[in-house]
């Protein structure tokens, strides 16, 4: 059975979603603010359920698929609540904060997923975890940053120019939100990548075919949305693009894993 | 009574060559208020004069004698053949309504545009600075900015962008995010195009100019804070600039896909917006299908405005429904102003009378104990609260009805109640105190002489 705490930090996340899409898509001004709140205090919640539920305190809380889900949730709503700060672009909430809520459920689905593999104490594999989390986080909010990106563009293009195209931030700071993430996320993607495969190496195993494949795809795209942006100057809706489908192959990956991790468990 | 009139005329009366003949210049408001204070038709007065209106809102005792004064002196700005149908007058509650409407934006030319009520704020302070604004206009033109800023608040009449030009602006905003140090490059010489380029050049866009006529382009770059570049150097503007304008009179396409292709390349894909302002076209539309590549012609642009528009027209209902619940918010302390100084004048009729009874009766009646006296004094005042406490209770409660300033304005006839101008330099809520704590007095249970 899941605590209440966890129900109830589902249930402002869920709230929050709401309200971010009502924000994206009918944007009263009187509601500019109540969005926000709602997904702080969906933060403290989860917070609160972290604190309470997570491991003893000492233990580095990535010791399964489901905690893994959880930090990674929490991670992208402190990092989503850092960037609108920064480049005033709550709207997007409406796409980053369902994906924390996603992760969120995930890690409560299975009431226990099997600890994900043996030798968790390696620190090579806590390095590979903790990469790729950080990873998941800055490509969550280039995701964000992607879709919004097209939907502009598209709005732009077919001159539909009221209210959605004016909630939307400009062209140019989502573009640039997503190149900082991507360039973020990359490096951190690219170690957990290295990590990963020295571990799974030294362990012998070629179980995580799948994923593997899934994952070298995902660092594939993201490799190549940066130098097509460095070298050719590639910018805008491909960019964009590129960007979401890479952060739905990292999101398969982890999927891989919560399956395997149930299917372990069945 | 006192009463609001307003005579003028704006965009929906009259054409430009008139009004321009009646504007006032800001600096030669306050004289002109106190020129027209001192010819004694008008106790306060406000003049509001706008590219699109020019107007004067008064106060005075004799309302219809100060609007045909103040018609006569703006027509005589005005050569003979003008019609006299180009000025509008309105008294009373529609003077109130008016100046709301116009400090909302409602009245205006482009409905919802912002200028309007910085004007109105600058004439106010004309005529607070020239001291021709006493409580009443004060009072409507303070509430007139805050209605005018719930209209603004609670309804989307401001939103959206409505004049080509700064559409083009904001549209340049939505790629560009920031515009500060981006560069407009304005193709050709036609007016539009110039205005868009401006309004860019406002938002802090460097701008460059190509014309054919190079001393065309000189001329434009030096009106516009520009810099001339000779024709030659089009396509390495082209690849350097972030917002081109296209105003040219060609009638072929200046800019063709094959021109932009290498452009684009060159620029390696940075986002590029092109506006075509001129018809015919400059701009192959083809080009606006490639990547980050937009491009938006004068009916795209107009599209957008008149869309805007639409939205505006929507809001403008839901806007006049807050100007009726502040006219009435208004109206009721209007009467609220008049009631206090009414209910004092009419106790001190009474109690003038009762005084005076009470004195000479007594004055027959010698040898009468202190206590005597005070029983008589008692039912003197006990009398006058008694006789009042009724026609009181009739009179606030009737003051609050729509129609209570005509109540008010029958009670002083009928009981000749001269105007008690001190009651009004006080503030509304000093004026309800007032009138609660006069009805408070009257009634019958609190007068406890009586009993």
């Amino acid at each position: 059975m899941k605590s209440g705490l966890f129900i109830a930090t589902a249930a402002l996340y869920g709230i929050a979603c709401v309200l971010y899409l009502a924000l994206l898509t009918r944007g009263s001004a009187s509601m500019r603010r109540l969005p926000g709140i709602v997904f702080v205090s969906a933060l403290g919640a989860h917070l609160a359920f972290l604190t309470l539920e997570g491991p003893p305190p000492g233990d580095i809380p990535l010791a399964d698929i489901a905690q893994i889900l959880s930090i990674s949730s929490f991670g992208i709503g402190i990092a989503f609540l850092l960037a609108s700060y920064r480049f005033d672009v709550t709207v997007l909430g409406a796409f980053v904060v369902p994906i924390a809520l996603m992760l969120f459920l995930a890690s409560g689905l299975g009431s226990s997923y099997a600890p994900v593999p043996p030798r968790v104490e390696s620190a090579v594999l806590t390095l590979h975890i903790g990469a790729n989390v950080l990873g998941l986080i800055a490509f969550a909010l280039a995701f964000g940053a992607g879709v919004a990106y097209v939907l502009q563009e598209r709005l732009l293009r077919r001159r539909q120019l009221s209210g959605l195209f004016q909630r939307l931030p400009s062209l140019d700071v989502l573009d640039t939100m997503g190149l900082r993430a991507v360039l973020t996320g990359f490096p951190l993607l690219t170690f957990g990548m290295v990590t990963g495969t020295f571990w799974l190496l030294r362990a012998n195993g070629a179980e995580f075919y799948v994923s593997q494949m899934l994952g070298l795809l995902a660092w594939a795209i993201f490799a190549a949305v940066l130098v097509l942006r460095v070298a050719a100057g590639w910018q805008g809706r491909k960019a964009a693009l590129g960007t979401i489908m890479g952060f739905v192959c990292t999101l398969l990956v982890l999927a891989g894993y919560v399956v395997r991790a149930a299917g372990g468990n069945a | 009574m006192r009463d609001f009139v307003v005579v003028g005329l704006s965009h929906r009366t009259a054409p430009v060559e008139v009004r321009e003949r009646l504007a006032v210049a800001p600096e030669q408001l306050e004289e002109e208020l106190r020129e027209i204070v001192a010819r004694g038709h008008f106790d306060e007065a406000l003049l509001i004069s706008t590219c699109n209106r020019v107007e004067l809102y008064g106060v005075s005792m004799n309302p219809t004698a100060a609007a045909q004064s103040a018609r006569n002196t703006l027509a005589s700005r005005l050569p003979n053949s003008t019609s006299e149908d180009v000025f509008y007058s309105e008294r009373g509650v529609a003077v109130v309504r008016h100046a709301f409407r116009v400090a909302s934006s409602l009245d205006s030319l482009v409905v919802g545009e912002p200028q309007i009520l910085g004007q109105v704020k600058e004439a106010f302070d004309a005529a607070t600075n020239a001291g021709t604004a006493g409580t009443l206009i004060g009072r409507c033109f303070s509430h007139a900015f805050s209605t005018a800023k719930r209209v603004r608040n609670e309804t989307g009449i401001a939103e959206g962008t409505v004049s080509v030009s700064s559409i083009a602006c904001e549209l340049a905003r939505k790629i560009f995010g920031n515009l500060d140090g981006r560069r407009t490059l304005l193709l050709g010489a036609g007016e539009m195009g110039e205005g868009a380029a401006r309004n860019l050049r406002q938002t802090g866009t460097q701008l460059h100019v190509i014309n054919r006529s190079e001393a065309r382009a000189e001329a434009l770059a030096k009106s516009c804070g520009g810099r001339a570049i000779p024709y030659e150097r089009l396509t390495t503007e082209l690849a350097e600039a972030d917002v081109v304008i296209a105003s040219t009179a060609s009638t072929k396409f200046i800019l063709t896909p094959e021109l932009m292709k290498g452009v684009v390349r060159s620029r390696r894909h940075r986002p590029l917006f092109i506006i075509d302002i001129a018809v015919p076209r400059d701009v192959d539309p083809r080009i606006g299908t490639m990547d980050n590549v937009f491009v938006y012609d004068v009916d795209d642009l107009q599209q957008v405005a008149e869309q805007n528009l639409a939205v505006r027209a929507r809001e403008a209902a839901q806007a006049e429904r807050i100007i009726e619940e502040e006219v009435e918010s208004f109206l009721k302390w209007r009467r609220s102003l008049e009631l206090a100084p009414t209910i004092v004048a009419l106790r001190k009729q009474f109690g003038d009378v009762a005084d005076e009874e009470l004195r000479r009766a007594l004055g027959r009646l010698q040898g009468l104990s202190q206590s005597d006296r005070a029983a008589f004094e008692a039912m003197a005042r006990s009398l006058v609260n008694k006789l009042l406490h009724r026609p009181m209770m009739h009179l606030k409660a009737g003051a609050e009805e729509p129609d209570g300033a005509q109540l008010i304005d029958a009670v002083r006839r009928v009981f000749a109640l001269t105007e008690h101008d001190d009651a009004e330099g006080k503030t509304s809520i000093e004026a309800d105190a007032n009138v609660r704590q006069l009805t408070a007095v009257t009634a019958p249970g609190r007068t406890g002489e009586s009993k």
